[in-house]
C-alpha cells in the first residue's frame, strides 16, 4: 500500500510534467495543424537559458520566468520565419502533415547541432530549488518531496492561467476561433497569423517550464544530447495523442494516465518494458477511440 | 490517304527497366572490385537504406500513411533472421525469407490497427513502436538483451577466391538483395495495388465509389512496407554480425525518414538519392571538419546539421522530391 502510494505520486509528478509538453504540442496543433517535434529543442534551448540565469543571479525564481519568456520568444521566431513561408508553400493542404513533421525534425536537429556548438560538453545546471528529500510519515521517507510540491504547484498555477486565458481573454477566444474557422475568424476581423503565433508563443513557454521541470526533478542537469529531452518529447506527443491531440483537457488527462501507468509498470513490472507500454497504452486508447479520449470525429472543438 | 500520326512519347517498358537494373548490377560488380574495405561496407550500407527507403516510400508516398517507425520493423526482421540461424541453424537465405515473412505478419496486426488511424495519430502510434519496440528485448532472455545476439552471414565461397573480402560479401549480399527488392517494389507500385493505394491517398471517398476497400487496401500496403522493412533488417542484421536494442534507436527510424523525404517521398525512383546522402553526408562533413579545424566538437556535430538542413531545404525548395522537381522543370 506504502509502495502504491509512493508510486501513484512519481506518476502524477512525471505525468504533471509530461502534461506541460502536450498541451504545448497540442497549442500548436491547433493553431497550425503541424506535429511539432521541434518542441523538444525548443524546451531544450530555453532550459539552456534557464541554465545560465541560474548562473548568473542564483535565484529559480528568476531563472523560470526568464526560461518561459525566452521559450515563447523562440518558438514565436520558429513560427514566424520557418513555419509560415513553409506552410505558404505547401498550400495548408490538411492531408500533407508528413512534410511539416519531418521539416520540424529537421529544426530539431539544427536545435541541437546549434546548442552543441554554443555548449560544446558544458552542461547547463538546474539543481532542485527546495530539497528533493521526502517528507517522513510514520518513519519512513515518501516519495512527496518539497520539490515535488513545488512542480505540481507550479503545473496547476499555469493550468490555471491557461484556463483563464483561454475561457476569459479576448486573446482566448481569438484563439479558439482562429483555430476552429480560420476564415470566418479572419473576416471577423482577428488576426488570424498574429493569433497562430500567440499560440505558438503560449506554447513555447510551456515547453520551456516541461523542460526546466523535468530537468530538476531529473539529473538536474540539461545536455545538448539530453535522453530526458528525448522522452519529455516523446512522452509529451504520445500523451497528447492519447488525450485526442485537439484538447487541452484531453493532454492533462492523457499525460496523468501515461505518467501513472508508466510509474506502476517501472515499480512492478520493470524498466525494460516502460517504453513498449506506452506504445500498448496509445494503442489501445486508440482502438477503443480513434480519436484519443476527449477528441472529437470529423469536427474541430473550438 | 488517312495518316494517322501519333506523337510518340516514349514509353518506358519492362525492358527498358530491367536493362536499368543489370547495369545496376553490373555497376555495383566492377564497384565492389575497384574499392576498399570500408568502402564496400558503405555501399552495403546504401544498399540497406535503398530496402527501408523504399519501404517507408511505399507506405507514405503512395498508400499516404506516415510511419515515424521503421526502425522497429527493422528490429523485427533482424531479430527473426537471427532466431532463424540460430534455432534451426537455417541458411541465410532462409532466414532473409523469415525475416519478410515474420515481420509482414506484424505488419498486417499493425496495418489492421493502424487503418482506422490517420495523420497525428499514426505518426504518434509509430513513433510509440520506435522507442518501445526494441527495448523489450532486455525484458526476455531468448532476444539476448543489451548484448543482443549473434547473425552470422558466413565467410563468402571459397570459390570467388582467398582475396574476396567479407565486407565484399555483404556488399553483394545486400546490393543482390536490395535489386531484387526494389524489382519486386516498382512493379507492385505499377500494379493494381499500387493504382489503388495511389487512388486511396489522392481521394478516399472517389476511391471507395470506385470498389475499393479501402481498409484492405490500407492493411496490405503496412504489410508489404513491413515484409521490405523486415528485409532491410535482416541485411543490416548481416553486416553488422550482431542484433541488439542499441542497434535500432529511435534515431534509425528518424534517418530512413529523413532518407525517403531527401528521396523525394512520391517516387520510388529517387531512392538512391536518400541513401547515398545518409551514407555520403557524415563522411563529407568529417572531412570538411578535418579541414576547417581540429575540433571534435565540430566533427560530431556537422553530419547532422547537414543533414538536418538538407532536410529543410529539401521540404522548401523541392517537396515533392528532387527527381518531381527535375521533371517539372522539363516539363515547362
Amino acid at each position: 500500500m506504502f509502495q502504491f502510494v509512493n508510486t501513484l505520486l512519481i506518476g502524477i509528478t512525471a505525468g504533471s510534467i509530461y502534461s506541460l509538453m502536450a498541451i504545448s504540442i497540442v497549442l500548436v496543433w491547433r493553431s497550425t495543424r503541424v506535429v511539432n517535434f521541434a518542441a523538444g529543442g525548443l524546451a531544450l534551448a530555453s532550459s539552456f537559458v534557464g541554465a545560465s540565469v541560474l548562473e548568473k543571479t542564483g535565484s529559480f525564481w528568476i531563472a523560470l520566468p526568464v526560461a518561459m519568456v525566452a521559450g515563447a520568444l523562440f518558438s514565436a521566431v520558429v513560427e514566424f520565419f520557418f513555419l509560415r513561408p513553409l506552410l505558404k508553400r505547401s498550400g495548408e493542404k490538411s492531408q500533407e502533415i508528413f512534410l511539416p513533421i519531418i521539416a520540424t525534425l529537421g529544426l530539431l536537429g539544427i536545435i541541437k547541432a546549434v546548442l552543441n556548438f554554443i555548449y560544446g560538453d558544458r552542461i547547463g545546471s538546474l539543481p532542485p530549488p527546495l530539497s528533493d528529500k521526502g517528507f517522513i510519515v510514520s518513519g519512513e521517507s515518501i516519495a512527496l518531496s518539497p520539490l515535488r510540491i513545488l512542480i505540481l504547484g507550479i503545473v496547476l498555477v499555469l493550468m490555471i492561467v491557461l484556463t483563464l486565458i483561454f475561457q476569459r481573454t479576448n486573446l482566448g477566444l481569438s484563439l479558439r476561433a482562429a483555430s476552429f474557422a480560420p476564415e470566418i475568424s479572419r473576416l471577423a476581423g482577428i488576426r488570424v497569423d498574429l493569433i497562430r503565433t500567440a499560440g505558438w508563443a503560449i506554447s513555447g513557454a510551456a515547453g520551456a517550464t516541461a523542460g526546466i521541470l523535468q530537468t530538476t526533478n531529473g539529473s538536474g542537469s540539461v545536455a545538448p544530447e539530453s535522453f530526458e529531452f528525448s522522452l519529455l518529447l516523446v512522452f509529451g506527443f504520445v500523451a497528447a495523442v492519447i488525450g485526442g491531440i485537439e484538447s487541452l483537457v484531453g493532454a492533462v488527462v492523457g499525460s496523468l494516465t501515461l505518467g501513472i501507468i508508466l510509474a506502476i509498470i517501472l515499480t512492478y513490472v520493470g524498466s525494460s518494458l516502460v517504453f513498449f507500454a506506452a506504445f500498448i497504452i496509445l494503442i489501445l486508447v486508440l482502438l477503443l477511440r480513434p480519436h484519443g479520449i476527449i477528441g472529437v470525429k470529423g469536427s474541430r472543438r473550438a | 490517304m488517312l495518316k494517322v500520326v501519333a506523337v510518340h512519347k516514349p514509353q518506358i517498358t519492362n525492358k527498358h527497366r530491367f536493362v536499368g537494373f543489370a547495369l545496376i548490377a553490373l555497376s555495383v560488380y566492377i564497384l565492389s572490385n575497384i574499392v576498399d574495405e570500408w568502402r564496400s561496407f558503405q555501399g552495403a550500407t546504401i544498399a540497406i537504406y535503398v530496402v527501408a527507403i523504399a519501404s517507408v516510400i511505399l507506405l507514405t508516398g503512395y498508400s499516404g500513411q506516415i510511419s515515424l517507425g521503421h526502425g522497429a520493423l527493422l528490429a523485427i526482421g533482424a531479430y527473426a533472421a537471427a532466431l532463424t540461424q540460430i534455432y534451426f541453424s537455417a541458411p541465410i537465405w532462409i532466414c532473409f525469407i523469415a525475416a519478410v515473412l515474420v515481420t509482414a505478419f506484424f505488419g498486417a496486426i499493425l496495418g489492421a490497427a493502424a487503418a482506422r488511424l490517420s495523420g497525428p495519430y499514426l505518426a504518434g502510434t509509430t513513433l510509440a513502436l520506435a522507442v518501445g519496440l526494441p527495448s523489450i528485448a532486455n525484458q526476455f532472455s531468448i532476444l539476448g538483451g543489451e548484448q543482443g545476439i549473434s547473425f552470422d552471414a558466413g565467410w563468402p565461397p571459397l570459390s570467388f577466391g582467398e582475396a574476396f573480402t567479407q565486407y565484399k560479401w555483404f556488399f553483394w549480399i545486400t546490393s543482390l538483395a536490395a535489386l531484387i527488392a526494389m524489382w519486386w517494389v516498382q512493379n507492385i507500385l505499377r500494379s493494381r495495388y499500387g493504382r489503388a493505394w495511389r487512388a486511396v491517398k489522392s481521394n478516399d471517398v472517389a476511391a471507395e465509389l470506385a470498389g475499393i476497400n479501402i481498409g484492405r487496401s490500407k492493411v496490405l500496403a503496412f504489410t508489404l512496407s513491413a515484409g521490405l522493412a523486415g528485409l532491410a533488417g535482416a541485411l543490416l542484421a548481416t553486416t553488422l554480425n550482431n542484433v541488439s536494442p542499441s542497434v535500432f534507436p529511435l534515431a534509425l527510424s528518424f534517418s530512413i525518414a529523413t532518407g525517403a523525404v531527401l528521396s523525394g517521398v512520391n517516387t520510388l525512383g529517387g531512392v538512391i538519392i536518400g541513401s547515398v546522402a545518409l551514407v555520403a553526408i557524415p563522411e563529407i562533413a568529417t572531412s570538411v571538419s578535418d579541414r576547417w579545424s581540429g575540433s571534435d566538437n565540430l566533427a560530431t556535430l556537422l553530419p547532422d546539421f547537414i543533414v538536418s538542413a538538407l532536410l529543410i531545404l529539401t521540404v522548401f525548395l523541392a517537396p515533392k522530391g528532387p527527381i518531381e522537381k527535375i521533371r517539372s522543370r522539363h516539363a515547362k
